[in-house]
C-alpha cells in the first residue's frame, strides 16, 4: 500500500495535492481503490460546480457497488479528468496519478491527515 | 449472529488471497486478487473455477422418491433420464418460488437436489414438512462432497486431461457422467451458472477437493469468486433467488412465470398430479400465453415479468432502481451492474474475438407484462432518468465454444435495389457465374460428400424443354390404376418417368419406386406423412395421431438432419405424454467407435420402446448400418415396426461393394440422387411392398403424398436428367462403386500416414463408404475448412459426436465420390493427402499444387463418351440453343 508523503488525506480515503494556496488536485487513495475493487464507472462533476468540504461531489462504481467521493475542500471545480469516464480502471491502476478534479478558489478545508497519520488510520 | 460456515476449500481461498465475505451464512470468496472484471473475462475467454460447495445438496431416495419430487418441484421428474439433470423451481402454494434448484440423476435409484446455499435451511424445513406421508427420505450431503464449477471455452480440454482423454460427458447441456479423474471418482454435470456453453460442475469427495482445485489450476484454470459468478449469470440472464425470484422491490411475491426459464422448469403433465402451486401456476400460464400473443387484457395473475434491460446512457443500474416508460412507473431493476466483454470484429463465421475489452451496463428488470422487446424505457439512477432499452438478450451461446455478448443495436434498414438499366448487372452476373463454374469444375478439388458433378449428358437434358413444364398425374382406380395426366403435351415425360421407375427399381432392388420428390428431404417428408396418414386410415373422425416411438440416429452421432424432429420429422412425431418430449429413441452406439450402432444395446432399446418406425441412415456415415440384424430381431419379437433406410448419402453405393438394403430387410429406402448417385438434385423413394401385402396401402399413400401431397410440379427437366444418370449408374456401377470404396479407404490411410487424425474403425480401413472424417482439433473445424477453401480444397467442417455444435466442430467431413468420377485413384488421393497435411498441419499455402493436381482430371468418367453419344449431345445442344 502506497502513501505518498507530499499528499494530504481524508478519513473518507480521498487525497489532496496542493498546487498553490487556493488550487489543488483531488483523487481517491490506493487503499480506497483496493477496497472498492475494479472500478467500472465514474460519475464526474462538471467544470464550474461548487463543492463543499466533506460533502459528496462525485461517485465511483465498482462491479458490486456505488461509492460517493467526498470533497476534501470547499471551492469550485476548475477542471475534471475526463479520460476517467472511458477508463475508470486508471483509478485502480494509478490512484495517485488518476486525479479526479482540480479545485480552485479553495475557501475552506475539511479534516486532513498527513501520510503518516493516514497510514496509521487505515491500519487500525 | 451464528458463526459463518466454511466450505472444504476455505483454506485454499484464504491462501490465494481471496476477499472472503458472508454469503448466505457461508464465508465465501467474492473475488481473488485478480478481481471481478479479470475473473469474468477469463471465464469467457479460457476457464475459471468456482467453489460452489456451499450449495445445499440433498439426496432423495426411497420407493416414493418420484411422487414426492413430483409434488414439491415444478418440473416433470418422470422426464429425467439416468445421467441427465433438469432445472426446477420449488414452488409455494401461491405460485411463487421457495427456491430454484437443479435435480440430478447420477444413479437409477437416487436423485440429487441442489439448492441455493442461503435457502438450504428454509428449503429443508419446507421439504421435511412435505415428505411426511411419502415413503422417501432426504439426506443432506453438502459436507461430504465438494462441488467445483469449471466454466469456459477451455473447460472441456482441461477436464479431459484429468479423465485421460475420455469424454467427460455427452456434449449436450445437462448431461451427467460418473468417471475417474486420475484415479479419483468424480461426478460431472454439464451444467453451470455462468451461461458458458462449455461449462461443467464437478462433485468430488471432501478429502480430494483441494487436490482437484489445485490440479485444475495447474492445468490452466484460474479461480473466480462469487462476484464474477454474479456478473456471468447476469450477462446470461439467469435468475438469482432474492432478485428475480422471491420478493420484488415492492415486497410482492414474484410469480414463477415471471421468470423466462419457467417455460422450461414448469410442467403440467398428468404425471405430476396436484403438485404444490399447480393451480396458481396454471393461472399464470394462461396469462403468459396471452402475453406472448400480445393480449394484455387481464394481467392480474402475472402483472410483471423479468426482462433483460440495457442502459443506453452512461451510468450503472442497480437492483431496486425504478424503471419508467414515459411518466409511468413500469417496474424495477432486479439485478444490474457494469459487465466486461471482449470486443469482436468481422461478420458471421469470420467473427474474430479481439483482445481489446470494453464494458456495458446491463441488467434484469421486473416490468409490466405489456412491455415489449425494443421498448425504450428510462431508469431512475439516483435521481437521474437515464435512457435504457429492453433487448431480446444480453448474450447467446448458439455458436460454441464461446459465449457471445450481444450488444444492443436497433434493426438497420436495408437499402432497396435502385431502379434503372439492369444490363451492367446482367453482364456482371454472367461473368461471375462463368468464373464460379470454371473455379469449381476445373480448379478445385471437391470433397463435399453430398455433392456430385453430373455428366454433360445429364446437364444438357436437365436444361432441355420439359424443364419448365408441368405433368401432374395420378393413378385412377376406375382405369385399373392407369396414370392420368392433367395436361397435354406430356407423353414424352410420361414415358421418361416410367423408364426412370424401372431403372431405379433395378438399381435399388425393390418392387416400387416414386421419382417425383425433388429432394431427399422431400422424400423423407413424403414417407413420414404417408406413414402417419396410413396409421390413421381407419379413423378419420379425430385429430390424426402422430408417429411414435421412432428410433433414429442422433444428429450429433451423425444422424441425418432430415430424419430428425427439427427436420422432416417435425410435423409427424408424437410427444410422449410421460416425458413431454418427442417420442424418439436414438440408436445406441459403440463406446469405442461412435460411428457404429451397438446392435445388442439397440435390441434392448427396441424391447423397451417397441418403436413403430426405425430409420437407419446418417450424414456422417463411415460404416454399414446393421439392417439385417435389426430386421431379424424385430421379426423375432413379432413387432409391426416399419424399417426404413435413409440412404441420402449412400444411394449410389447400393450394391455389392456396400449394402443391399432391401435384401437385408429394409421396407422403405429414401435417398438423394446427387451425392454418391450421378443425378441432378432430386429425391427418390423405393419400397418393397407388393400387391396383396398389408403395407401395399402404405405404398399407395406414399404415391399420393408425393402428388398431390408434396409437388404439383415435379421439375421435369431434372427428372429427365435423372433417367440419364440412372442409365449411367446401372451401366458403370460395379467399377464406380468399387473405385469409390477403395479410394476412400486408400485416402483415409494416406491421411493417417501423413499425420492426420482419421476417425472410424482401423479394422475397416476407417471407412466402408465414400466418406472420410478427420479430426483437426476442437473448435478449429471452421477455420481449417476456410483455409482449405482458400487453397481450392472444398470440404465441410463437421461437429463430431463429442462436440457441441457446428462452431465448436473439430472435424472435416470429406467424400471421394466426385473426384473419383473425375478419375482420381489411390495415387492422386495420396498426393492430395500430402498436400492437405501440409496445409492443415503446417499452414502451407497449397493453391498452386491443387490446381496442378486437378488440371489433369477434368474429364468426367463413368459416363457415356462414345463418339456417337457425343455427336447426339452436340445435336441436342445446337437445336436447343443451350
Amino acid at each position: 500500500m502506497n502513501f505518498p508523503a507530499e499528499l494530504k488525506y481524508t478519513k473518507d480515503h480521498e487525497w489532496l495535492k496542493a498546487i498553490d494556496d487556493t488550487t489543488a488536485l483531488v483523487g481517491i487513495t490506493d487503499f480506497a481503490q483496493s477496497e472498492l475493487g475494479d472500478l467500472v464507472f465514474i460519475n464526474l462533476p462538471q467544470e464550474g460546480d461548487e463543492v463543499t468540504a466533506e460533502e459528496s461531489f462525485c461517485d465511483v462504481e465498482s462491479v458490486k457497488a456505488v461509492s460517493d467521493v467526498m470533497s476534501p475542500v470547499t471551492g469550485v471545480v476548475a477542471e475534471v479528468h475526463a479520460e476517467l469516464e472511458d477508463e475508470p480502471q486508471m483509478l485502480n491502476e494509478d490512484p495517485y496519478g488518476a486525479w479526479i478534479a482540480k479545485i480552485k478558489d479553495i475557501s475552506a478545508y475539511g479534516e486532513l491527515m498527513t501520510a503518516e497519520e493516514y497510514e496509521a488510520f487505515v491500519q487500525k | 449472529m451464528s458463526e459463518l460456515k466454511r466450505t472444504q476449500l476455505y483454506d485454499v481461498h484464504v491462501a490465494a488471497g481471496a476477499t472472503m465475505v458472508d454469503f448466505g451464512g457461508w464465508e465465501m470468496p467474492i473475488k481473488y486478487p485478480t478481481d471481478i472484471v479479470a475473473e469474468h473475462l477469463y471465464t469467457r475467454h479460457a476457464c475459471s473455477i468456482f467453489d460452489v460447495s456451499h450449495m445445499g445438496r440433498i439426496l432423495v431416495e426411497g420407493p416414493e422418491m418420484v411422487p414426492f419430487l413430483q409434488h414439491v418441484l415444478s418440473s416433470n421428474v418422470m422426464a429425467l433420464d439416468l445421467n441427465q439433470a433438469q432445472y426446477a423451481i420449488i414452488p409455494n402454494e401461491a405460485g411463487g418460488a421457495v427456491d430454484d434448484a437443479y435435480l440430478y440423476r447420477f444413479e437409477e435409484d437416487r436423485y440429487l437436489l441442489v439448492v441455493n446455499a442461503a435457502n438450504t435451511d428454509k428449503d429443508l424445513a419446507h421439504l421435511n414438512e412435505q415428505i411426511k406421508g411419502y415413503d422417501a427420505k432426504m439426506t443432506v450431503i453438502t459436507g461430504d462432497w465438494a462441488a467445483i464449477a469449471v466454466q469456459g471455452p477451455k473447460a472441456k480440454e482441461v477436464l479431459q486431461v484429468l479423465s485421460g482423454g475420455e469424454a467427460v460427458t455427452e456434449p449436450m447441456k445437462n448431461a451427467l457422467n460418473t468417471l475417474q479423474f486420475e484415479g479419483r471418482t468424480v461426478r460431472v454435470a454439464k451444467t453451470g451458472y455462468t451461461g458458458e456453453p462449455i461449462g461443467y460442475e464437478v462433485y468430488i469427495e471432501t478429502a480430494e477437493a483441494a487436490w482437484l482445485w489445485n490440479r485444475l489450476i495447474e492445468l490452466g484454470a484460474k479461480p473466480a469468486g462469487l462476484g464474477a459468478r454474479d456478473t456471468c449469470r447476469l450477462e446470461a440472464c439467469l435468475p438469482l433467488y432474492g432478485h428475480e425470484m422471491g420478493l420484488d422491490p415492492e415486497g410482492k411475491e414474484i410469480p414463477i412465470f415471471a421468470v423466462p426459464l419457467a417455460k422450461f422448469a414448469v410442467s403440467f403433465s398428468e404425471q405430476k398430479g396436484a403438485f404444490i402451486g399447480r393451480e396458481p401456476l396454471e393461472k399464470q400460464y394462461e396469462v403468459f400465453k396471452r402475453v406472448m400473443n400480445r393480449d394484455f387484457s387481464d394481467l392480474a395473475d402475472l402483472p410483471r415479468r423479468i426482462m433483460p434491460i440495457t442502459l443506453l446512457d452512461k451510468g450503472v443500474m442497480r437492483a431496486g432502481m425504478p424503471v419508467y416508460k414515459g411518466d409511468k412507473l413500469i417496474g424495477y431493476v432486479t439485478s444490474g451492474t457494469m459487465v466486461p466483454y471482449y470486443r469482436h470484429e468481422g461478420e458471421g463465421l469470420q467473427t474474430v474475438i479481439l483482445e481489446e475489452t470494453a464494458k456495458r451496463s446491463i441488467g434484469l428488470a421486473i416490468v409490466d407484462s405489456d412491455t415489449l422487446e425494443d421498448d425504450e424505457v428510462q431508469i431512475d439512477v439516483r435521481g437521474r432518468r437515464l435512457k435504457a432499452v429492453i433487448p431480446p438478450y444480453h448474450m447467446r451461446v448458439d455458436a460454441p465454444p464461446f459465449a457471445r455478448p450481444i450488444l444492443y443495436r436497433p434493426d438497420e434498414e436495408t437499402a432497396a435495389a435502385a431502379s434503372g438499366d439492369r444490363t451492367p448487372k446482367v453482364l456482371e452476373l454472367i461473368g461471375r457465374a462463368t468464373q464460379n463454374h470454371v473455379w469449381r469444375q476445373e480448379k478445385c478439388v471437391n470433397l463435399i460428400p453430398s455433392e456430385m458433378s453430373p455428366s454433360r449428358a445429364v446437364r444438357l437434358l436437365c436444361a432441355s424443354d420439359p424443364s419448365f413444364r408441368y405433368a401432374e398425374h395420378k393413378k385412377v382406380k376406375s382405369f385399373y390404376d392407369a396414370d392420368v395426366f392433367y395436361y397435354q403435351g406430356t407423353e414424352f415425360i410420361d414415358e421418361v418417368e416410367q423408364l426412370l421407375v424401372e431403372e431405379m427399381k433395378a438399381f435399388m432392388g425393390c418392387a416400387e419406386v416414386e421419382t417425383r420428390c425433388v429432394s431427399g428431404q422431400m422424400s423423407n417428408t413424403c414417407v413420414f406423412s404417408a406413414l402417419m396418414d396410413w396409421k390413421n386410415r381407419l379413423n378419420r373422425k379425430q385429430d390424426p395421431k402422430r408417429l411414435g416411438y421412432i428410433m433414429n440416429n442422433h444428429i450429433i452421432k451423425g444422424g441425418h438432419l432430415s430424419a430428425q424432429p427439427m427436420g422432416a420429422l417435425h410435423d409427424y412425431i408424437a410427444v410422449d405424454p410421460v416425458t413431454e418430449r418427442h417420442a424418439l429413441v436414438n440408436f445406441p452406439v459403440l463406446k469405442d467407435n461412435i460411428y457404429k450402432i451397438d446392435v445388442e444395446e439397440t435390441k434392448k432399446a427396441i424391447d423397451q420402446y417397441r418403436p413403430e418406425f426405425i430409420i437407419f441412415g446418417k450424414s456422417m456415415v463411415l460404416h454399414k448400418e446393421p439392417v439385417a440384424a435389426i430386421r431379424k430381431y424385430v421379426d423375432e419379437m413379432g413387432l409391426q415396426t416399419t424399417i426404413m433406410y435413409d440412404m441420402a448419402h449412400v444411394l449410389g453405393l447400393i450394391g455389392d461393394h456396400f449394402q443391399k438394403p432391401f435384401q437385408e430387410g429394409a421396407e422403405i429406402v429414401t435417398g438423394s440422387t446427387h451425392k454418391t448417385f450421378f443425378g441432378p438434385q432430386r429425391g427418390i423413394v423405393g419400397v418393397n411392398y407388393k400387391k396383396g401385402d398389408l403395407k401395399y396401402g402404405l405404398w399407395e399413400t406414399i404415391e399420393s403424398r408425393a402428388f398431390p401431397g408434396s409437388v404439383s410440379n415435379h421439375h421435369l427437366g431434372t427428372q429427365l436428367g435423372l433417367l440419364m444418370a440412372a442409365y449411367e449408374m446401372n451401366h458403370f456401377k460395379d467399377a464406380y462403386q468399387k473405385a469409390v470404396v477403395h479410394n476412400a479407404k486408400s485416402f483415409a490411410k494416406s491421411l493417417k500416414a501423413a499425420g492426420l487424425d482419421v476417425a472410424g474403425d482401423p479394422a475397416n480401413d476407417y471407412t466402408e463408404t465414400h466418406q472420410v472424417i478427420v479430426s483437426v482439433g476442437y473448435g478449429t473445424g471452421p477455420e481449417v475448412a476456410m483455409r482449405l477453401e482458400r487453397n481450392n480444397i472444398i470440404c465441410n467442417y463437421q461437429a463430431t459426436p463429442e462436440e457441441e455444435g457446428f462452431t465448436a466442430s473439430g472435424a472435416l467431413r470429406m467424400g471421394v465420390n466426385e473426384m473419383t468420377r473425375f478419375g482420381f485413384g489411390p495415387k492422386e488421393f495420396d498426393q492430395l493427402a500430402q498436400i492437405m497435411a501440409d496445409c492443415i498441419l503446417r499452414g502451407r499455402e497449397v493453391k498452386e499444387d491443387i490446381e496442378a493436381l486437378r488440371a489433369g482430371y477434368t474429364e468426367m468418367r463413368y459416363c457415356f463418351t462414345e463418339d456417337q453419344v457425343a455427336a447426339a449431345l452436340n445435336e441436342l445442344a445446337r437445336k436447343s440453343g443451350i
